[in-house]
């Protein structure tokens, strides 16, 4: 249901373009109403009140007015900028990545309070818990989840019968889980050992504070890592240009860990 | 975009309409203005524009050391002997140059990267003149390298990657204070603000 003429909304800033001569066309997922585009006049100039408010990754409270093509910010009040996530480059671009995503799956003018919560934890994960990897791969499981793709984990996607323990293989397009004996014509598979297909299925019903308990190894992270990517990628259809700038960082030498 | 409400318009200032039209915050009501303002224009007025863009297209380049835009290279202030080559400045664009020398607080060298890290928008350290500052820096006598990006989130986030590049270098490393306000540009900025910025820079 779209808004009415002026309305509230809590919202993420995701992303912002320069819009005009100062103001800024700002991207949100907000809690009530999903995806939302605004033009927050003025946004630009040094001297405006609300310069900065509309950084990404900024959790800010609107008041807005429709417009007959884009809806004007009224009001905004920041209530969360998540300061310490973006005073380091690897938690920062993590973030970005949260938010791109989030922008990917996200629909407009259709709310979905799973997602923005999702969105608002991770956030809140990423920054308190910086080595915490497995943060982002639960937050892609859980975002296909709450975005109704959630693959299958526990049966053939094909033949529908319950997985035997190590015969099976992942395919992102049929949906999730293969059995050995089925292999749907034109779809992707890829192998998939037991002992991914464990964390994927602990990811799902895992929340954040047990994450440490699920720390796996190097060569497992980098299978359900590359497995979720896959995944995300196909359902995304378009390339994640925050993963360039991840990518770039790893192979950087690795900051001594700021306090 | 559209031309539609001047059916009768020439072929050739339809053309200038839609050229203008092309320009940034230049819409399609201010184009037709301007381009009514550029036909009134004495002839000898509008050519010079014409040869002003045409010039500027032929002759600017990039300085090699401080990759601002040039027509002579290197640039007026990399060849300027009174300018301390201890110091150099990183900004985004060569508009950050032209504010920062109004304040006339600093006497040091330029670095331009044309741009930010944005990757949100696919934009990383490579597509920036970060690869030509970093082995400038190896090659001379530089003390301070002094981050003037903006104050926006893209900004930070290429100062960031600017300092960690450099952790245990021998530069010391600073940073405009936070006198701007966050999501600011420099562009945007009073002189003052700016040199208050510049003199109360702390070290990244
Ligand atoms: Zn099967
Ligand atoms: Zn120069």
């Amino acid at each position: 249901m779209p808004p009415p003429k002026t309305y509230r909304a809590e919202g993420l800033v995701l992303k912002n373009i320069p819009f005009g001569e100062a103001d800024l066309l700002v991207t949100l997922y907000s809690r009530e109403f999903g995806k939302l585009k605004a033009v927050a006049k003025g946004a630009r100039r040094s001297n405006s009140k609300i310069v900065g408010h509309f950084e990404p990754l900024t959790v800010a409270k609107l008041s807005m007015a429709r417009g007959r093509t884009l809806d004007i910010v009224n009001q905004v009040e920041v209530t969360e900028n998540f300061s310490s996530l973006k005073s380091d480059l690897t938690t920062l671009a993590r973030g970005l990545y949260v938010a791109e995503l989030v922008d990917g799956f996200g629909s407009e003018a259709s709310s979905n309070q799973q997602l923005y919560d999702l969105a608002i934890e991770t956030l809140g994960a990423i920054q308190q818990h910086p080595s915490w990897e497995l943060v982002l791969r639960r937050f892609e499981l859980h975002l296909m989840r709450a975005s109704g793709f959630m693959p299958e984990l526990f049966h053939c996607v094909d033949c529908r019968k319950p997985l035997e323990p190590e015969q099976h293989r992942f395919s992102p397009d049929a949906g999730g889980t293969l059995c050995l004996d089925c292999a749907p014509y034109g779809v992707q598979i890829r192998s998939l050992s037991l002992r991914a297909l464990k964390v994927l299925r602990l990811l799902h019903r895992s929340r954040i504070a047990d994450l440490p308990q699920l720390q796996a190894h190097e060569s497992l992270e980098q299978e359900v890592k590359s497995l979720l990517s896959t995944a995300i990628s196909y359902w995304m259809d378009k390339e994640i240009r925050t993963n360039s700038f991840l990518n770039h960082l790893e192979r950087l030498p690795k900051a001594e860990v700021s306090s | 975009m559209t031309t539609e409400h001047l059916p009768s318009a020439a072929p050739s200032l339809a053309r200038l309409i839609q050229e203008l039209n092309k320009l940034p915050g230049v819409g399609p009501k201010s184009a037709q203005r301007l381009a009514y303002y550029i036909i009134r224009l004495p002839n000898e007025e509008a050519f010079d524009l014409a040869e002003a863009i045409s010039a500027v297209k032929h002759n600017i380049v990039f300085c090699q050391e401080c990759q601002n835009l040039t027509d002579a290279d290197p640039c007026t202030i990399c060849a300027n002997p009174q300018r301390t080559r201890e110091q150099i400045c990183v900004v985004e664009d060569p508009l950050d140059v032209l504010a920062l020398e109004r304040t006339h607080c600093y006497h040091g060298l330029y670095h331009v990267l044309h741009g930010v890290i944005s990757p949100l928008n696919g934009i990383g350290p490579e597509q920036l003149k970060l690869k030509e500052l970093f082995p400038r820096l190896a090659n001379t006598d530089v003390k301070e390298l002094i981050i003037a990006t903006n104050p926006t989130l893209e900004g930070e986030a290429t100062a960031m990657y600017i300092s960690r590049h450099l952790q245990g270098a021998n530069i010391k490393v600073t940073h405009l204070a936070r006198g701007l306000p966050v999501g600011g540009s420099l562009e945007y900025s009073d002189e003052l603000t700016l040199s208050r910025a510049f003199q109360g820079r702390q070290e990244a």
